[in-house]
């Protein structure tokens, strides 16, 4: 209570005076002159007329069928900001979802769990991989297929220009965007030219994955089958104990990188993944090295014929033949360095752990939907939920404060307006 | 939760008889003119019954709370004519009205008026909301927004404003 609030004993005595005289009770002696006033003020009070009088009496009598027309009366303003609490918190309900998905999603990238590929976007940019081998590429492979016979004497003849081009054709040539058709233009995205800068990427990954009780041996059979189904192949692997208490199996694996996703994908299905962890390493300078100094060592090559035709003594012959036979090697060597790199990009070494834990799986499993996947499952749509809950509580608190401080403020404002109507102009 | 007003015609049929006469007298007082101020108390009721279910024993009386309703729309009013209620000159000719009333009884509500023309709006609000709405404090506390014991304050310094002006000499 203000203290400017506190009344003296002969003001609450005056006032209760008053109550008394408005009830027509008596009042004490000395206080009648004020009971007098009391009862003027209340005999001055303005009184309806008879025709307002029942006019009124009719609309209330009515229940006020015909709304009533107030143009010369300030209509209020609907209380549409009482809506704002409720779209407040759908708000942050909904925002809060958005982030309790969002987070889950990309909390399982590189760590435990089954969740999908987090590199989705390095794997996009590299499937170029699969786009045709570029000039210089086919030009290798057709070494490849012409240097059977050895890099010796022999392949001097077999290297000669004329000779390559009729013995392995040119890969087709790649169709410019340009000269792709207007209706191909439409339905497909503008092909990637492949270029002498193509990047060149090896990806490897690997994946462990638990198994449960008594489905240690089907898992591990089924990897093979699974490294078949995407065109692979397993380059060792080793098993362990594999009875009822579990075992371990680790496979060293070679996927073709275009089916490297869909292949983790289902081996992941093999059992509940606990770790997964995927790298890239870019090869495109080593490659690109290999090349060029494959076209030096042909250009030189090309010269030392050249000579050769033009050499006159035997002398000469014979130096040239070295230096042809030297270079040949090179050549070879550089091949084979092209190859292997080309072999590297294009298989993607997975290395897979199984481990039998000799207990029952809650999630993730191959196996059928148990009791437990259930329980697991409402566990975690549980989580999820107080997660939602907290943070729409963590947003709708401050709102709300905020919210009601504003609402306190716009009443108290639109009062003060109101009241303003009783100062003087 | 909100307790809402008995929505049956009686219950607001005996809300309108208990209160239309105050209440028209505290609006024609705060305007000061009998047209708006069968508008306001018109529309106060209209208001009131259209509302009913949101009234909330709770936070006071029906009296109160129509009271409040008419309040806002008197206000409204008088915010739209941008002018405080001039009084003067609109007071009925008492001398005239009863002319069996004694004299000094006649002259002395005449006085009364007067004075009351002459407080502050605030002042005459309060003095009508007390004398011709019969409020009681704690009503007048639920319509003004404050506490009761601030408005019995307000009440008595009104109170004595007036009295100071019926016995100032002419």
């Amino acid at each position: 209570m203000r203290p400017r609030d506190t009344l003296t004993p002969d003001q609450e005595r005056e006032l209760e005076a008053i109550d008394r005289a408005l009830a027509g009770e008596p009042v004490e002696p000395d206080l009648r002159e004020l009971e007098e006033l009391v009862l003027d003020i209340r005999a001055t009070a303005p009184e309806m007329t008879p025709a307002f009088a029942a006019r009124l009496e009719h609309e209330v009598g009515e229940g006020f069928r015909t709304p009533r027309e107030q143009p010369a009366l300030v209509r209020r303003p609907g209380r549409r900001w009482l809506a704002l609490p409720a779209l407040g918190s759908l708000a942050a309900v909904l925002l809060a979802v958005v982030l309790v998905l969002g987070n889950d999603g990309s909390s399982e990238f590189g760590t435990a769990g089954s969740g999908t590929d987090g590199d989705v976007g390095a794997v996009q940019n590299e499937s170029r991989e699969d786009a045709p081998a570029t000039g210089d590429e086919a030009a290798a492979l057709a070494d490849d297929a012409t240097s059977s016979g050895g890099g010796s004497g022999a392949g001097v003849t077999e290297d000669q220009p004329a000779a390559r081009q009729s013995a392995v054709p040119p890969p087709p040539p790649e169709p410019a965007p340009a000269a792709s058709s207007s209706a191909r233009a439409k339905s497909a995205p503008a092909p990637v030219t492949p270029t002498r800068s193509a990047r060149k990427v090896e990806r490897n990954a690997s994946i462990a994955i638990e198994t449960p009780k008594g489905e240690f041996d089907t898992a591990t059979d089924a990897v093979n089958a699974v490294v078949a189904r995407f065109g692979g192949i397993v380059a060792s692997s080793q098993i362990g104990a594999s009875d009822e208490s579990g075992g371990e199996a680790t496979f060293d694996l070679r996927i073709p990188t275009s089916k490297l996703d869909a292949a983790l994908a289902a081996l992941a299905k093999l059992g509940h993944v606990t770790e997964r962890t995927q790298g890239l390493t870019d090869i495109t300078g080593s490659f690109t090295s290999a090349q060029d100094r494959l076209t030096d060592a042909r250009a030189e090559r090309r010269g030392l014929l050249r000579t050769l035709e033009r050499a006159t003594t035997q002398a000469q012959i014979d130096s040239l033949k070295a230096q042809l036979r030297s270079v040949g090697g090179r050549i070879n060597g550089l091949k084979g360095q092209l190859a292997s790199l080309k072999r590297r990009a294009d298989l993607a070494t997975v290395n897979l752990t199984v481990r039998g834990t000799g207990e029952s799986t809650q999630t993730g499993g191959g196996g059928e939907w148990t009791p437990g996947d259930a329980a697991g499952d409402a566990l975690r749509v549980l989580e999820v939920l107080a997660g939602v809950l907290l943070i729409a509580l963590a947003i709708l608190v401050p709102a709300v404060a905020i919210g009601g401080a504003v609402a306190l403020g716009v009443r108290f404002g639109r009062r003060r307006r109101r009241e303003a109507a009783l100062d003087p102009a | 939760m909100a307790t809402p007003l008995n929505t049956s015609t009686g219950s607001f049929d005996a809300l309108y008889r208990d209160s239309a006469r105050d209440l028209y007298a505290y609006v024609r007082t705060l305007l000061g003119d009998d047209a708006a101020a069968e508008d306001v108390t018109a529309l106060a009721f209209e208001r009131a019954y259209r509302r009913r279910a949101t009234f909330d024993a709770d936070r006071g009386n029906q009296r109160g709370w129509l009271f409040g309703i008419a309040r806002n729309a008197a206000l409204d009013e008088l915010r739209r004519r941008k002018r405080a209620a001039p009084l003067v000159g609109e007071l009925p000719d008492e001398t005239a009205r009863a002319p069996e009333e004694e004299a000094d009884l006649a002259v002395r509500r005449t006085t009364v008026r007067a004075a009351l023309a002459n407080l502050a709006p605030r002042d005459r609000e309060l003095v009508a909301l007390k004398f011709h709405g019969g409020l009681s404090n704690a009503e007048l506390a639920a319509v003004l927004g404050t506490s009761e014991s601030n408005a019995g304050t307000r009440v008595h310094r009104a109170v004595a404003k007036l009295r100071e002006a019926c016995n100032a000499p002419a």
